[in-house]
């Protein structure tokens, strides 16, 4: 996920010899076609975790028939605590474009190991610039991308638990605090009493945590990063593998965070323009207020779950489950993030802190 | 018996010439991976530069909260150890819920110390 997106890995040869006929003639039968031919053009960014490949696709009859830009995501070299499989993630961008959210299209999903012997998903090629010190370059605000993209988290977040298609995400939490924070101790084991900056941001979350509301698909990484862009406008949002059923407000929290502001700290809706904007676009397509005192708790989290993923990146690497200095500086940023969540918490406590009512707290 | 120049000597050395003199004729599809070898030269640099001092800082920091054990003597890794062994002491007071109704300024004063002098091998740019 995250922060150094680019790779100084050679692309794994996923589509030599064997597996390009394997993966052209699965995608004939799928697609209803007479043949497919793949030609790959090369390796995308935005993958420490996944494998992003461009390709585009030849399609002879059917009813796909045509050529079409496409991304072949595969699953990466190690999954991390927090991500879901490829084909889960295929599942859920289904449902998210279904409810006419701008992603790419998804069109073909496969958990045969004999196609590719990784679990992969074809997606359409999105355009635009992504990378988040690019898309915060901009001397000017941005209210109208951060209006939109406030307008496609309320679409996504009308999507509920019971729709057809996505139980293979498993059962919705009851209390997603609470299921977070169990989840939390669980990433962070020891490291939560050998460092008391996680030690208190686990208490903090215990003792404020909120009474369970709605539960509602969300895209657990939604962030300046993870959407592209084109003319100012938003062409994709993109990175579906962290999500899962949970509080909407964990969406908000995770967006307006310091970790994605990049290159505009000041502007606290993903370093493009103001939370008002991105709350205001909400607004009109979710069918519910935003929270913001449930928002301050879930960027609480936000910062968490970023150190918790950080650590287990860095881990990766000094583990020697998978050599990277990109994954180990990953793990160097933890006092990066700490420190971005102490400055949260100093906020909340000027405001009149959390615990004193500004959340309605478990009994 | 050190080896002169040593490694602290060694690694400042490599991470300024890396920076001045290679870092510029980097291919473009190679800056990427130049950069974070920067980073990671700078890091070490500082770590072994300044981990005692930042072992110092943080016992100060945990001195606001228990004074009694804060000694300026200790150097190495009977300093990592005083501090570790602190730093779990207040993990599990923490946890027990002692900062729930009171002294959350003088932790916050404390996280916030401890942080800082983490950041400043980590990332000194971000003490902001």
């Amino acid at each position: 996920m995250h922060v150094v997106k680019a790779s100084d890995q050679s692309p794994p040869s996923l589509l030599s010899g064997d597996n390009r006929v394997r993966l052209e003639q699965w995608l004939a039968a799928q697609a209803g076609a007479s043949r497919v031919t793949v030609t790959e053009d090369g390796r995308l960014g935005g993958g420490a975790i996944s494998l992003n490949l461009a390709v585009t696709l030849d399609i002879v009859g059917g009813p796909l028939a045509g050529r079409h830009a496409c991304v072949l995501r595969a699953e990466g070299g190690g999954r991390i605590s927090a991500s879901i499989g490829k084909l889960r993630e295929f599942v859920v961008l289904r449902a998210a474009f279904a409810a006419g959210v701008i992603a790419p299209e998804p069109l073909f999903g496969c958990d045969d190991p004999a196609v590719l012997g990784h679990d992969f998903y074809i997606m359409r090629r999105a355009e635009g610039l992504g990378a988040g010190h690019a898309v915060t370059r901009s001397d000017t605000a941005q209210p109208e991308l951060a209006r939109e993209l406030g307008r496609q988290l309320g679409l996504l977040h009308r999507i509920r638990p019971d729709t057809e298609g996505l139980e293979r995400l498993g059962e919705a939490p009851d209390c997603p605090a609470q299921e977070t924070l169990a989840q939390y101790r669980r990433w962070f084991g020891d490291l939560g009493r050998r460092d008391p900056v996680i030690a208190w941001g686990l208490r903090w979350l215990e003792v404020n945590a909120p009474q369970p509301g709605a539960v509602v698909l969300c895209h657990r990484d939604f962030r300046t990063g993870n959407y592209l862009v084109k003319d100012g406008a938003l062409t994709a949002i993109l990175d579906w593998e962290f999500a899962g059923f949970s509080d909407p407000m964990e969406d908000l929290g995770w967006f307006c965070a310091r970790s994605w502001r990049f290159r505009r700290p000041d502007r606290e809706a993903g370093g493009i323009a103001d939370r008002a904007d991105f709350y205001a676009g909400y607004e009109e397509t979710s069918g519910r207020l935003v929270d913001p005192a449930r928002v301050a708790y879930w960027e609480t989290a936000a910062y968490l779950r970023w150190a918790a993923i950080a650590v287990e990146q860095g881990l990766r690497h000094s583990s020697g489950a998978e050599r990277s200095l990109e994954l180990a500086l990953t793990g160097r940023m933890l006092p990066e993030i700490e420190m971005d969540m102490l400055r949260h918490l100093r906020a909340i406590s000027a405001l009149g802190g959390m615990a004193a009512g500004a959340v309605e707290k478990v009994a | 018996m050190r080896a002169n120049p040593d490694a602290r000597g060694l690694m400042e050395i490599a991470a300024s010439t890396f920076r001045a003199d290679v870092l510029p004729h980097v291919a473009p599809e190679a800056r990427f991976a130049a950069l974070m070898v920067a980073n990671a030269l700078e890091i070490a640099e500082r770590e072994l530069k300044g981990l005692d001092a930042a072992g110092h800082s943080m016992l100060g920091a945990l001195a606001l909260l228990y004074g009694e054990d804060a000694d300026d003597a200790l150097s190495g890794d009977d300093l990592r150890k005083r501090v570790e062994a602190l730093q779990h002491r207040l993990c599990i007071e923490i946890a027990a819920g002692d900062f729930d109704q009171e002294g959350q300024d003088v932790l916050m004063d404390a996280l916030e110390a401890i942080v800082e002098a983490r950041l400043g091998i980590s990332n000194p740019k971000a003490l902001g």
